[in-house]
């Protein structure tokens, strides 16, 4: 009788992770710079086991301070984003969910312009952190305006986040009215997404908020299966659907404004990921959850390597390329077999 | 004899209403330098610019009176700064224009938009446009506006000026060796300068080597990786805020010694405006580039 | 073993349900009927918890129901209620085995011991060959099946069922109704429905509680409770009452209007 064990997640994610591993290395002997792959992955390894380095200092340069931490960064918020697609999907009861739905991108981006346009440097921890702020502000708003007599509701709780993210839009477009030529291009640029300035200072930070959500989540990875089926469902089961709804909402959000706050809006990400994922792997959220934060990192940094490799030495912007790839990816999934049966 | 009232009314009227007319000696036709006709009634008693570089070179010129409107990014010299502000490069504000009644309208190619031209056009203002697009390009345009607003002379001598000086960074230049430069321009992300920019030109005129001078476009944006491949040696930083952000940025910079302009401490800020704005200081920016290049040459 | 005391429930301003007082032995049967709206669904939704009286208290073996923690309320009570749409097609098996959620706590897998209870369920409804299919590919007779072998999967004492036999045919609504008096008779599962269909409550239910705009009408046994009278008075309109042929239980036909 097939169900599911801890076995089977353990295999398959052990798999999805030398695919990750993989992808790693992959993006780290691949760029506009050529340099041998034998000695890009041998200074990869030198560093990591604490040994002295080969190569050139170039050569040193470029693969550990700018596309190893790049290939983390990108990693980190694509399994954020992947997982917290994933979370709406199953808290709105709606397929179409994706992490930026109840606005908490666009209260990031609101933060993000502020800092811009009060000449705050962008490379400097300010302009993440008041992201960060603005995104905060945004999921307690959503919080508080989302609920129905002192409960969460799915219905409610997406009206608020669209009404307060349209809001929040026009805030953005208020803003970038009033700039000038020098921080509109900066607000453009944050706005697009980017990885180009990945340090480890920046994964240090955001590492624990991401591996928290992570873990909160997933210790909920059962209960999130049963509230699929309906809150009364859910209730007469034992499940506390209002506890269950609140700490996946906050913990969601959470793991999208500390991916949105250091590199910007980048989408398909949080909406294809998790339904591929699902397609291959069902619904079982203690499944779909690890898988979908390997398979998301794996795929976000394809994603970038191909974006500034491509037409090189121009980078593109990264969501042109998960949109570019990942639309039609799907698109093929969406053919050979069913997303969703009943809506 | 005696005039009757009546008529003698009729005379002062008459020239009254001729008087503007009057006060011109002409209209004069001439063409702008993306071939459009414009006529102008001459010499131009009221102007706008919509363009800093414009209200330099006007300045310059010696007008000061006849400027009667600018744009707000118009900041020198210091006088400009007083005067009627109409709009941004993009966003004309036609009320204020209308009130201001200019004899010209001066834009640019290099930053106006055509739309803007258009419309002036439609509202009757004469509109010149110049498109300056090199060093050659700053001293045809100063050439033109000279001849548009009546001040040939003045004209020729800044030209001569601006001609002297360049011929002496040539000059001095001569035969050194050229440094491999990289000059950014914003930093979030990184632009350069490629082919057909004023950074580009200047570098070339200042004796060095643009690393990226064979990019297609303008302001391309190159990767952290590809400035390492190209090692620059010498960093030139255009910068709004010269004073305030050079110690920052040092800090940036100084992750990548392995980069021989940061290695040998050869990071440089220079003021945005002489170097990207096609105006008569561009000479200026001209010698501080060539004076960072070349520091044993220009101690003397 | 449920005690149910002078309980009083509303959603605004109007009371729904007002001082309902009853009880219910282990291993009966009871039937709840009455026109829509006379608060058949809200009752039971109020012996699960979903819903809390605002007056009277409900006692479980002794226990009052608000100080029942909901794990302990969904080892005593599985629900059988009307469908939602799945959002995600899981299959058979997977949503059996959600009926040993209450005996997890904060276990991420399910153990051998849930398995075989989970397949024992499956056993008992006839539905082990389906358990690898997705449950949107079953038939409605199937899928009803399959929700109860889940509420069999709870191990509970008490199973609620709302409007069960809703959008069945009549060999479905037969197969169900006779795989729960089973369930009632072998198990001594006590049994509470909710049911518009009359005929049916009264063939199968020890006893009836009928409703009428919120208060109890009357409850008693089904002859007792389906007289031409009663259903008169609550309805509202003729019928007619006889005995049930084979079975000899309260039956009620349709008449036309204008006939008798």
């Amino acid at each position: 009788m097939k169900i599911l064990t801890w076995k089977k997640v353990i295999i398959v994610s052990t798999l999805l992770s030398s695919l990750l591993i993989l992808v790693i290395l992959f993006s780290v002997t691949v760029g506009s710079v050529k340099v041998r792959p034998s000695r890009s992955i041998t200074i990869l390894l030198q560093s990591i086991l604490g040994l002295k380095g080969g190569g050139t200092e170039t050569e040193q340069a470029i693969i550990l301070s700018l596309r190893f931490p790049r290939a983390l960064l990108a990693g980190l918020v694509g399994a954020g984003l992947s997982v917290s697609g994933a979370i709406f999907q199953a808290l709105l009861k709606n397929p179409l969910a994706d992490p930026y739905i109840l606005g908490v991108s666009s209260g990031a981006a609101v933060g993000a312009i502020v800092a811009i346009l009060m000449g705050l440097s962008t490379l400097s921890l300010g302009l993440p952190l008041a992201s960060f702020m603005g995104a905060l502000l945004t999921i307690l708003a959503v919080f508080y305006f989302g609920r129905q007599e002192g409960k969460i509701h799915p219905n409610t709780l997406l009206l608020a986040g669209v009404i307060i993210g349209s809001f929040l839009s026009a805030l953005i477009m208020f803003f970038i009215s009033v700039s000038q030529k020098e921080e509109l291009h900066t607000i453009i640029f944050w706005l697009m997404g980017d990885f180009s300035f990945s340090n480890y200072q920046t994964i240090r930070i955001i590492f624990p908020y991401i591996l928290l959500s992570f873990l909160f989540l997933y210790s909920r990875a059962r209960q999130l299966n049963l509230i699929l089926s309906g809150e009364e469902n859910a209730l007469q089961l034992g499940v506390n659907v209002e506890n269950l709804r609140l700490i996946s909402y906050l913990s969601a959000s959470l793991l999208t404004a500390a991916s949105v706050s250091v590199c910007g809006l980048i989408g398909f990400v949080g909406l294809i990921v998790p339904h591929s994922v699902r397609l291959i792997f069902g619904p079982d959220h203690r499944l779909l959850i690890p898988c979908s934060a390997l398979v998301g990192a794996s795929f976000l940094i394809a994603s970038d390597t191909f974006a500034r490799t491509l037409l090189a030495p121009i980078e593109l912007p990264v969501g042109v390329i998960t949109a570019a790839f990942g639309g039609p990816f799907f698109i093929y999934l969406l053919k050979t077999r069913k997303v969703v049966k009943t809506l | 004899m005696k005039m009757k009232p009546s008529r003698f009314f009729l005379i002062l009227s008459l020239f009254i209403s001729l008087w503007p007319s009057l006060s011109h000696s002409a209209t004069l036709k001439f063409v702008d330098e993306v071939g459009r006709k414009v006529a102008v009634p001459f010499p131009p008693k009221k102007i706008v610019s919509l363009a800093p570089n414009i209200t330099e070179v006007l300045f310059r010129l010696g007008l000061d009176r006849e400027i009667v409107g600018v744009s707000i990014h118009c900041n020198f010299p210091e006088k400009a700064r007083r005067k009627i502000q109409v709009g941004s490069y993009i966003n004309l504000d036609f009320e204020k224009i209308t009130f201001l009644k200019p004899d010209l309208v001066i834009a640019t190619g290099t930053g106006n938009t055509r739309n803007m031209v258009e419309r002036l056009e439609k509202l009757g203002f004469p509109t010149y446009v110049i498109f300056p697009k090199n060093f050659d390009g700053i001293l045809q345009s100063i050439d033109h506006l000279g001849r548009v607003v009546n001040r040939e002379k003045e004209a020729e001598a800044i030209i001569q000026e601006m001609k002297r000086r360049r011929q002496r960074v040539i000059e001095r230049t001569l035969g050194l060796p050229r440094p491999k430069v990289f000059l950014q321009i914003g930093e979030f992300p990184i632009v350069t300068v490629g082919k057909g920019s004023f950074g580009d030109n200047l570098i070339d005129l200042a004796g060095g080597e643009n690393i990226a001078r064979n990019e297609k476009k303008m302001y391309p944006r190159l990767g952290k990786e590809e400035i390492l491949k190209r090692s620059p040696e010498v960093i030139l930083i255009s910068s709004m805020n010269p004073k305030g952000d050079y110690q920052r940025l040092l800090q940036e910079w100084s992750r990548w010694k392995m980069i021989p302009a940061v290695r040998d401490g050869r990071i440089h800020m220079i003021d945005s405006d002489l170097i990207d704005r096609p105006s008569p200081r561009i000479i200026d920016g001209l010698e501080k580039i060539a004076k960072v290049l070349h520091p044993e040459e220009f101690k003397k | 073993m449920i005690e149910v005391q002078s309980i009083s429930f509303r959603y605004h301003k109007a009371w729904v349900l007002q001082d309902i007082s009853f009880q219910v032995g282990k291993g009966e049967f009871i039937g709840l009927i009455g026109p829509n709206g006379s608060g058949k669904t809200t009752l039971l939704k109020i012996l699960y918890r979903l819903l809390s009286p605002q007056q009277g208290e409900i006692l479980f073996d002794h226990v009052p129901l608000k100080r029942m923690g909901r794990t302990d309320i969904a080892k005593k009570v599985a629900v059988v209620a009307q469908e939602t749409h799945l959002l995600f097609p899981f299959s058979v098996m997977e949503i059996v085995l959600t009926g040993r959620s209450p005996y997890l706590g904060h276990l991420m897998f399910e153990r051998e011991k849930d398995l075989e209870i989970a397949k024992k369920a499956m056993e008992w409804t006839e539905i082990l060959p389906f358990a690898e299919r997705p449950i949107d590919e079953l038939s409605g007779g199937e899928r009803k099946r399959v929700f109860i072998a889940r509420a069999l999967a709870q191990e509970p004492e008490v199973i609620l069922l709302d409007e069960p036999t809703a959008n069945l045919d009549i060999h479905h609504q037969i197969d169900f109704l006779n795989l729960i008096l089973t369930l009632n008779r072998e198990k001594g599962l006590t049994i509470i429905m909710a049911s518009h269909d009359m005929n049916i409550a009264s063939e199968f239910c020890d006893r009836l509680l009928l409703l009428q705009k919120g208060k109890i009408y009357k409850i008693g046994i089904p002859e007792e409770v389906i007289t031409q009278t009663n259903i008169e008075q609550v309805y509202g309109c003729e019928v007619w009452v006889d005995q049930h042929p084979v079975s000899g239980m309260p039956r009620i036909s349709l008449l036309k209007k204008g006939v008798q």
